[in-house]
C-alpha cells in the first residue's frame, strides 16, 4: 500500500488542455473519487497515473518515487477498465492468473491465490467460463479480481459501475467498499455519478476542464458545494439570482427580484453589499408550508407536477424570476394552476458571488 | 407468397446460372477426362519429376509470398488499426489504389525497374556497386516480389478489421498486470488476431497458387508454375489431357491445404467464440 | 516509452510498405513521358509521343478497350441483377443452409481461373461456333459473381430488417419495399462489389487468354501481346491511363460508398 502524490500535472492534446496543472495527494489506504463530466480530464489523469499516457509537465510520485520513465508494466498499479477489458480468449481463471503467471510464481501458489481472489469477489464456480459466457456483473467482478490479484500498490477504477443496472450497482458499491477495506489498498475511482462518488470515497475531487474545482469530504461536497458549477453537478436544482444586502445579526439579506431572502451571514462574508450573487438549494430542502407570510416564505403558481415515487417534484413559477423546483413528500399533491407557499430554510441555502460561477 | 418461397425465387437466377455455367461444365469435363483417359494423365503427372518440380515451385513461391506478405502486412495493419483517422485514410487509399490496378500494369512496372537495362541496374551501375548488370528479371525473386506487391493489400485488409476490433484497453490491461510489450503481443494481440491471420494467409496463398500473370511476366518463359503450365500444355504442347490433369490437381492441392488449415485451426476458432471474427 | 518504440517500428514498416506499393506505379507514370525507348532515370526530356502511339490503329488498343468495356459492363450488370437478389435471399431470413448457399454463390473464388477457363474452352469447342464475346462473358460473369454477392451480403448482414416491416406497415407493397428500402440501404455494398467485379473483369488475363478469339480480344491481352513484341513506353502510357481510371474510380467509390467498408 502506498501514497500517491500528483504535482503540477499537465497534459495537452494539440491546443486542448486535458489536465491543467493538477495537484493532489492521496494518503495510504485512502479511497478518493475523481468526479466530473465527460472531457473534464479525469480519465486522462487516470491514464497518466497508470503510465499509458505521458504527461507534458509535472510528476507523479508513488511512495515518494517519481514514476517518470517507468513503463506501465513495471508500475504495479492495478487498473479496472470501464468496459472491463477482459481477455476474450482466456477463461476466468486464466484472466485472473495472467499477472501471476508473468511473475513466474509456482503453479500451486497461482491456483491458490486465484481461488482466494475469486472467492473474495464471490465467483468461485465460474473458473472455466469465458468472459462472453458471463453476465455484466460477473465480468465486472472478474475484472476486479484480475486487477487485485497481483497485490498492486494502487488501484485505479474507471467508471466501475456505469455499465450495470441500478440494483447491481448498489450491490457492487457495497462489494467494492468491502474489498477495498479488506485489502486496505490506496484507490482512485473515476466517475461521473455524484452518488457513486459520495457513497464510495473518503474524499471527493470535483474536476472540470482539467482543473480541480473542489476537494473535500463527501459531506462537504454534497452539502456545501463551493461554486454553482459544483452545485449543479451535485444535483442542486434551484438557482436564484439576487443582490447582496445588509447584515442583521447573524443573518444577511439577499434581494431576489422583489423578494428578500435571509441567509446565514457566515455564508457570504466575502461578498460585498450590492454585489450580485446566486442562491442555490436542493429540491428536497424546499418545504411546503401553510403560512403565506414569514421568513423566506414565497408563493407561486404550480406549473407542473411530476410524481417520482419517493417524492413529488413541482415546478413553481412566480416566486422569483426563475422557476424553482420543490420536491415534496407526503400525500398532499397540488394541482396545476394552484397557488402554494414554500419555505427556503436559510441554513440550507448556498450563496455564490457572480464571479464564482 | 410465403417468405420462404420468396427467398427461393430470389436465389434461383444466380443459383441456376452458376449450376449451368460453372458446376455442370466443371463436373462434365472432370468425368469426361476420367472416362476417356482414366487416371493415366493424373498418374503421369505424379511420375514425372518435371511436373513435380513445377508443383513444388508453385508451392514454394506461394508459401514464401504468403509469409513475406504476413510479416510485412501485420505491422502495417497494426499501425493502421491504431493510428489517427487522417493518416489511416491516406494509407487505405494507397492500399486500395494498386489493388484496383491490373496485375499486367503492376508487373509491367516491376519489369521497367528490374530489367537488364532497368532502373535498378542503372542505379547500381551509376553508384558503382556493380560493374555488370545483375539479372533480376525472370528470376524467382522477381516473381515473389511481384506476388507480394500484388497480394499484400489483401493481407492487410484481412488483418486490419480484426486488429481494429481488439479493444486497446485489453492491451493496456496486460501492461498494467506486468506484461512487457513483447509479452502483450505474444499472449494477447497475437492470439486475438489469429482469425485474421488465418483468413489473410488462406486468401493470399490461394491467390498466389492460382496466379498467372505475375509468374508469366516476371518469371519469364522458363519459369513455370501450375497456372502457366496449363496454358503452355494447351497452346504449345497441345496436350489437353495433361492440361486437364494439371488443372484438377492444382484445384485439389488448394482445397486440400485450405481444408488442412481449417481443420488445424477449428479448435482454436471455437475457443475464440465460433470464429465470429474470421 | 517502450510501447512508442513498438509503434514507431510499425510506422516505419508501414511507410516502407506504402512506398513499395506505390513505387512501380510511380515509375510507370514517369516512364510514360520519357522521349527515349529505353526508360532512364532521370528522364532525358519530356514527350507525349507514346500517348499518341496508343491511338494509332496498328496496335488495336482502342479495339481492345471497347471489347473489355463491353464484356466488363455486361457481366457486371448481369451479376448485379442475379447477385443482389441472391444476397437478399441469403440475408433476409435465418434458415438452415444459409451459409451453404453463400458458399455456393462464392464458390467460383476457390477455383483457379485457368482451370475454369480450360473447362469452358473444352465445352465451347465441343459446341462449336460460340462467338468470342459470349465465351468471355460467360467466363467473366461466373468468376466475378462472388465479389458482388460477398460485398452486398457484408452490408446486409448488419441490416435492420425491421425497416422492411416498418415500410410495409406504412403501406408499401413488397416490390416498393425492395426498391425504396432494401436496395438504397444496400447501395454501398452493391456499389463496392460492382466496382471490384468490373475491375476484375476488366483486368482479367488468365481466363481471357484462353477464351478470346482472334476477332474478340480484350485490352489486357492486347497489352500482353504488345509486350511480347515491343517493350517500349507505349505500355507505360496506356498503363498510366489505366492507373488514372482506377484513381477516379477510387474517388467515386469513396464519395458514394466510403472506403471504410473495405477495412471492416
Amino acid at each position: 500500500m502506498a501514497t500517491l502524490e500528483i504535482k503540477n500535472l499537465t497534459k495537452r492534446f494539440g491546443d486542448f488542455t486535458a489536465v491543467d496543472n493538477l495537484n493532489l495527494s492521496i494518503a495510504q489506504s485512502e479511497m478518493i473519487a475523481i468526479l466530473g463530466g465527460s472531457g473534464c480530464g479525469k480519465t486522462t489523469t487516470l491514464r497518466m497515473i497508470a503510465g499509458f499516457t505521458d504527461p507534458n509537465e509535472g510528476s507523479i510520485l508513488v511512495d515518494g518515487k517519481d514514476m517518470k520513465n517507468i513503463p506501465p508494466y513495471k508500475r504495479n498499479i492495478g487498473i479496472f477498465f470501464q468496459n472491463y477489458a477482459l481477455f476474450p480468449h482466456m477463461t476466468v481463471f486464466e484472466n485472473v492468473a495472467f499477472g501471476l503467471k508473468l511473475q513466474k510464481l509456482p503453479k500451486a501458489e497461482i491456483a491458490h491465490r486465484v481461488d482466494e481472489m475469486l472467492s473474495l469477489v464471490k465467483l468461485e464456480n465460474l473458473n472455466k467460463r469465458y468472459p462472453r459466457e458471463l453476465s455484466g456483473g460477473q465480468q465486472q467482478r472478474v475484472a476486479l479480481a484480475r486487477a487485485l490479484v497481483t497485490r498492486p500498490q494502487i488501484l485505479l477504477l474507471d467508471e466501475p459501475l456505469s455499465n450495470l443496472d441500478a440494483k447491481l450497482r448498489v450491490e457492487m458499491q457495497v462489494e467494492i467498499k468491502r474489498i477495498q477495506k479488506a485489502l486496505n489498498i490506496t484507490t482512485i475511482i473515476v466517475t461521473h455519478d455524484h452518488e457513486e462518488a459520495i457513497s464510495l470515497a473518503d474524499r471527493v475531487v470535483v474536476m472540470n476542464a482539467g482543473k480541480i474545482l473542489q476537494l473535500g469530504s463527501p459531506r462537504e461536497i454534497y452539502d456545501k458545494p463551493n461554486s454553482t458549477f459544483v452545485a449543479d453537478f451535485m444535483g442542486f436544482s434551484t438557482f436564484i439570482k439576487g443582490t447582496m444586502g445588509k447584515k442583521t445579526g447573524d443573518k444577511r439579506q439577499v434581494l431576489c427580484g422583489k423578494t428578500p431572502i435571509m441567509i446565514p451571514a457566515s455564508e457570504a462574508e466575502n461578498i460585498a453589499e450590492g454585489q450580485s450573487c446566486t442562491l442555490a438549494i436542493r429540491s428536497e430542502n424546499i418545504g411546503l408550508v401553510s403560512d403565506t407570510e414569514g421568513e423566506n416564505i414565497v408563493s407561486g403558481k404550480v406549473k407542473a407536477v411530476v410524481y417520482k415515487g419517493q417524492h413529488t417534484r413541482i415546478e413553481l413559477e412566480g416566486c422569483f424570476d426563475e422557476i424553482i423546483y420543490p420536491a415534496i413528500t407526503g400525500c398532499i399533491e397540488p394541482e396545476i394552476g394552484q397557488t402554494i407557499s414554500v419555505c427556503l430554510p436559510a441554513d440550507k441555502l448556498c450563496v455564490y458571488s457572480e464571479d464564482k460561477i | 407468397m410465403s417468405r420462404k418461397k420468396q427467398a427461393i425465387l430470389m436465389a434461383l437466377p444466380a443459383g441456376l446460372a452458376l449450376l449451368v455455367f460453372f458446376i455442370a461444365p466443371m463436373l462434365y469435363i472432370f468425368i469426361k477426362t476420367l472416362a476417356q483417359h482414366g487416371l493415366k494423365d493424373f498418374t503421369a503427372f505424379f511420375k514425372d519429376p518435371f511436373y513435380l518440380e513445377i508443383l513444388w515451385t508453385t508451392l514454394r513461391v506461394s508459401i514464401i509470398s504468403t509469409i513475406v506478405s504476413l510479416l510485412l502486412g501485420y505491422p502495417t495493419a497494426y499501425y493502421m488499426a491504431r493510428t489517427s483517422s487522417k493518416l489511416k485514410k491516406v494509407m487505405i487509399v494507397i492500399i486500395l489504389f494498386p489493388f484496383l490496378v491490373s496485375a499486367v500494369v503492376r508487373s509491367y512496372g516491376w519489369m521497367v525497374i528490374l530489367g537488364g537495362k532497368g532502373l535498378l541496374n542503372q542505379l547500381l551501375l551509376a553508384i558503382g556497386i556493380i560493374e555488370k548488370p545483375i539479372k533480376f528479371l525472370n528470376t524467382e525473386f522477381a516473381v515473389v516480389l511481384g506476388m507480394v506487391h500484388l497480394l499484400i493489400p489483401y493481407m492487410i485488409l484481412s488483418l486490419i478489421g480484426v486488429l481494429q476490433s481488439i479493444d486497446p484497453n485489453v492491451e493496456y490491461a496486460a501492461y498494467s498486470l506486468g506484461a512487457s510489450p513483447m509479452q502483450t503481443f505474444r499472449k494477447v494481440v497475437l492470439p486475438l488476431s489469429t482469425p485474421g491471420i488465418i483468413s489473410g494467409c488462406v486468401l493470399v496463398f490461394t491467390m498466389s497458387m492460382t496466379s498467372y500473370v505475375t509468374p508469366k511476366l516476371l518469371g519469364g518463359s522458363k519459369f513455370r508454375v501450375m497456372a502457366t503450365m496449363v496454358v503452355q500444355e494447351l497452346n504449345v504442347n497441345f496436350d489437353w489431357g495433361a492440361a486437364s490433369a494439371i488443372s484438377y490437381i492444382l484445384m485439389a492441392v488448394i482445397l486440400l491445404i485450405q481444408g488442412l488449415i481449417v481443420l488445424a485451426t477449428s479448435r482454436y476458432m471455437k475457443r475464440m467464440g465460433g470464429g465470429k471474427n474470421a | 516509452m517502450h510501447e512508442r518504440k513498438v509503434s514507431r517500428s510499425c510506422c516505419i514498416i508501414a511507410i516502407l510498405v506504402m512506398i513499395f506499393l506505390v513505387l512501380p506505379l510511380a515509375v510507370i507514370i514517369i516512364a510514360s513521358f520519357t522521349p527515349t525507348a529505353l526508360v532512364t532515370f532521370p528522364p532525358k526530356g519530356f514527350s507525349l509521343k507514346w500517348y499518341a502511339n496508343i491511338f494509332s490503329g496498328s496496335n488495336q488498343f482502342m479495339n481492345g478497350l471497347w471489347s473489355s468495356l463491353k464484356v466488363g459492363i455486361l457481366a457486371t450488370a448481369f451479376d448485379i441483377l442475379i447477385g443482389v437478389l441472391g444476397a437478399v435471399s441469403i440475408c433476409r431470413h435465418n434458415f438452415k443452409g444459409k451459409n451453404a448457399l453463400l458458399n455456393y454463390f462464392t464458390s467460383p473464388m476457390y477455383v483457379p481461373s485457368v482451370a475454369f477457363a480450360f473447362v469452358l474452352l473444352q465445352v465451347f469447342s465441343q459446341i462449336g461456333g460460340v462467338p468470342g464475346m459470349l465465351r468471355v462473358f460467360i467466363g467473366h460473369f461466373v468468376i466475378i459473381l462472388p465479389y458482388i454477392v460477398r460485398n452486398t451480403v457484408a452490408v446486409m448482414h448488419v441490416f435492420d430488417w425491421t425497416l422492411e416491416d416498418a415500410a410495409m406497415s406504412l403501406g408499401a407493397n413488397p416490390v416498393q419495399v425492395f426498391f425504396k428500402i432494401t436496395i438504397p440501404l444496400a447501395k454501398p455494398g452493391i456499389l463496392a462489389g460492382s466496382v471490384l467485379a468490373f475491375l476484375y473483369s476488366f483486368d482479367e488475363v488468365a481466363l481471357s487468354s484462353l477464351l478470346t478469339t482472334p476477332k474478340f480480344v480484350t485490352l489486357p491481352i492486347r497489352i500482353m501481346n504488345y509486350m511480347e513484341l515491343t517493350f517500349d513506353p507505349t505500355l507505360a502510357a496506356i498503363s498510366t491511363l489505366l492507373i488514372l481510371a482506377s484513381l477516379i474510380l477510387i474517388a467515386l467509390l469513396d464519395k458514394f460508398a466510403g472506403l471504410d467498408m473495405f477495412v471492416k
